[in-house]
């Protein structure tokens, strides 16, 4: 009944439409201050997959903090749809689809699918920025004085503050893009198996110890920063080095090395990573940690959480250790597209509110809850939920005997102290850790660049070799076995197309014959 | 007849015709195109020199071979008896027997091979010690319905009389296999040869749900496209075509019926 109702009103509005043309061409803009018609907006956002808030939650999930319950009805999409109404009084309809990696959103995008908002990770941001895809965000958009910039008065000072240090061509990631989950990486690891020490150092990879059951990721750039931090693990470790004056540059400096020696380098311990490895996974990594394949895995702090969790179920506890080297620090962050969003300007305003409106902290909340990874917003003073979930997620119960006060004010924006909490001991070794890593975990942070297209096709070139069966590995016997039963099987086959060729020849003679 | 005018079995073909023209003629031009370009456009054979001179490529076109072709191989000993005895019995419940064999492939093949990691992992203990017979293992398990369907139809389509002729000609039950059965099931098993040998080089899933980190061509194709290489890509691409094709000659050369066995899956 009621969509009979919706498909009239449709029909109706339609037909105004029509009709007020004509009259728009002659009495001037008369169907912009009509109330009744209503223009709709079309937003075309493309996420990872499983990285929002899809809603539906059961009734006993509530997030029940003391200053209100945080509950997940609808998909946060759909929720701003009404909302931007609500504030901005414009319809407008959100079309959400989703990508597996950013190479796959890159190559979507080049073949011409066209959104007007993604979220990629910060060196595809960064590619993106240097080849000149992006709108920038409006000035309105970061005035602080307006309610509705949810995203500028809720960043936390820690991301607000990377993404205004660091630019391409001069111009600011911040101008650009608006964070969205944050992270680093580091080896999701089982206690009973390996030693927190073993495992807090990315030669771990190559650590006999681990044999064939430490997994890595499968993507180049990952197992290309873990490779680096390896090979120049005594240098990144020295106290001179630490201790310098411009450690975070030159650390940066040295994390984003792609000279040809280093590229040969990282080929070497790589390969020799891979004689040593269980294997280089894209997403078996987590169960195989589950289920006990495996004792140890580089991953994301993000998925690493959600191991643990999942863990957690069965009374079986992993923890997470950032390397002492280094860590990548990633973020995945809101871009508006120059081909969808163009010049229009209500576009715009609406992928704006999107991002705003994900940066609500009861939306963050939510997201964080249900995708595991963290989110960029803090909030601020006056509403400081953030940090409550915080404390309601992992606050010492009061009869908890090993506790431990943990610091997380470099990214609530404070003086050290000001966001302590009590937490389990534990914590500092699991999902706490790996969600909001200790500020000395941070200080050994490193951002990664992207590579440009000459790097990028060398360090792909190294990674191929990494994982083909070189032929000029195989000892020269098998590899003259190996010609020799390769040009017997062509002479077969070729003898055996000669054959058949010949014999339909002369069925096809036969048949002329017998005619 | 009484077939109306105007109207020819012909044009039943349309749909498929242009189903052709769009997903298969036309990509194919687009792979060409890139296969001969370089990133500025340029026409160029380097892509395919660059293939038959790299020893990373060579090397994982040899594996990939190897791959498929132990696959086809462990494939074809297993299914030829399994084939051979089901057909040649005078068993009553035939078909559900046959069933049984193509039933496997009802469930979703991550599935299966998901099931069978569990199942290796109880066996072997770790399975990163054995990269290249898990593969294997995971392959044939996964292909051999491709392989017992096409010689099961070949052979019980065979006419006895055959064989009792050989008989009273005095060949024993082996001679009459050898001379008699065997070459008449050949086409059977160039088609279950072609179904298998295939995919087989290019089915990466397997290996990277087996934890075998090697590359073969499918995943080496993969690797150039998410590192934005449009053209080495299809270049690979290109060579395995130019692979299938000649393996295909191959085996229709085996198989002067034109009765698929396939057609009962």
């Amino acid at each position: 009944m009621r969509k009979s109702i919706k498909a009239f009103a449709v029909l109706a509005a339609s037909a105004l439409l029509a009709t007020s043309i004509p009259m728009g061409g002659i009495g001037g803009r008369a169907y912009a201050t009509s109330g009744t018609i209503e223009k709709e907006i079309v937003l075309r956002v493309c996420n990872w997959e499983e990285y929002m808030d899809l809603g539906d939650w059961d009734e006993d999930e509530v997030i029940d903090l003391d200053s209100g319950d945080i509950f997940g009805e609808k998909a946060l999409y759909e929720e701003f749809e009404d909302w931007y109404y609500e504030n901005y009084g414009e319809r407008v309809r959100v079309e959400y689809s989703c990508f597996g990696t950013n190479e796959e959103l890159y190559n979507m995008l080049t073949l011409g699918d066209e959104y007007d908002l993604v979220c990629p990770s910060e060196y595809m941001i960064m590619k993106l920025m240097s080849e000149d895809w992006l709108v920038p965000y409006s000035d309105t958009f970061f005035n602080t004085d307006v309610n509705n910039n949810y995203y500028s008065r809720n960043v936390s000072p820690y991301i607000k503050e990377k993404f205004e240090t660091h630019d391409i061509d001069g111009k600011l990631w911040s101008e650009y893009a608006a964070g969205y989950m944050w992270g680093v990486t580091g080896f999701l690891y089982n206690p009973d198996e390996v030693t927190e020490e073993q495992i807090t150092t990315m030669n771990a990879a190559c650590d006999p110890d681990m044999f064939r059951q430490i997994t890595l990721k499968d993507n180049v750039r990952d197992s290309y920063f873990l490779a680096l931090g390896a090979i120049k693990s005594d240098r990144l470790t020295s106290e001179e080095f630490k201790n310098d004056p411009d450690y975070s540059e030159k650390l940066e400096e040295e994390m984003n090395d792609v000279s040809d020696e280093t590229i040969a380098e990282v080929l070497d311990y790589l390969q020799a990573a891979r004689k040593n490895v269980y294997s280089f996974e894209t997403d078996s990594g987590k169960a195989d940690m589950i289920t006990g394949k495996v004792v140890a895995n580089y991953q994301w702090s993000g998925d690493a959480v959600y191991a643990m969790d999942q863990a957690e179920e069965d009374d079986y506890y992993l923890n997470f250790a950032v390397p002492k080297e280094s860590t990548n620090l990633w973020f995945d962050g809101w871009v508006m597209l120059k081909k969808g969003i163009g010049e229009d300007s209500a576009k715009q305003r609406a992928a704006e509110a999107f991002v705003n409106f994900l940066s609500m902290p009861e939306n963050a909340i939510r997201n964080m809850y249900y995708i595991g990874y963290t989110s960029v917003i803090s909030g601020n003073e006056e509403d400081d939920r953030v940090f409550e979930y915080l404390e309601w997620n992992y606050s010492a119960d009061d009869d908890e005997e090993e506790v431990t006060e943990y610091d997380v004010s470099y990214f609530f924006g404070g003086e050290p102290g000001d966001y302590t909490m009590t937490v389990p001991e534990e914590q500092t070794r699991r999902q706490l850790y790996a969600q909001y890593p200790p500020e000395d975990v941070i200080r050994r942070s490193s951002i990664m660049r992207y590579f440009d297209v000459d790097t990028n096709a060398a360090i792909n070139h190294m990674w191929i070799s990494v994982r083909c069966y070189n032929l000029l590995s195989m000892p020269i016997g098998l590899r003259i076995l190996a010609i020799l039963l390769t040009a017997g099987l062509v002479v077969l086959v070729v003898r055996a197309i000669a054959i058949s060729a010949k014999a339909r020849r002369e069925k096809r003679r036969e048949k002329r014959v017998a005619e | 007849m009484g077939a109306r005018k105007g109207f020819s079995r012909k044009y039943l073909g349309i749909p498929y015709a242009v189903f052709l023209a769009i997903f298969v003629i036309l990509p194919l031009f687009v792979i060409l195109y890139y296969a001969f370009t370089d990133g500025t456009g340029h026409f160029t054979i380097g892509n395919l020199t660059g293939f038959f001179t790299d020893p990373n490529t060579l090397g994982t076109l040899l594996y990939s071979l190897l791959i498929a072709f132990s696959t086809t191989a462990l494939c074809l000993a297993i299914s030829y008896p399994v084939a051979y005895i089901l057909a040649m019995s005078n068993l009553k419940r035939k078909s559900v027997l046959v069933m049984l064999f193509v039933m496997p492939m009802w469930i979703n093949f991550t599935l299966r091979i998901t099931a069978l990691k569990e199942i290796l992992t109880v066996v072997e203990g770790n399975l990163a010690f054995h990269p290249f017979m898990n593969s294997i293992i995971g392959m044939t398990y996964d292909f051999l319905p491709f392989m017992i369907l096409p010689i099961y139809n070949q052979i019980s389509r065979l006419d006895r009389s055959l064989l009792e002729a050989a008989a009273d000609l005095g060949a024993g039950s082996f001679d009459a296999f050898a001379r008699v059965t065997l070459p008449l099931s050949m086409p059977g098993v160039a088609s279950g040869v072609s179904m298998v040998f295939l995919p087989a080089m290019t089915n990466y899933v397997v290996l990277d749900m087996l934890y075998n980190s090697t590359y073969i061509m499918g995943s080496l194709i993969g690797s150039y496209f998410s590192a934005y290489d449009w053209h080495n890509g299809s270049m690979i691409a290109l060579v395995l075509l130019a692979i299938i094709v000649i393996v295909t000659l191959a085996t229709d050369a085996g198989e002067e019926n034109d009765q698929k066995g396939g057609a009962l899956i």
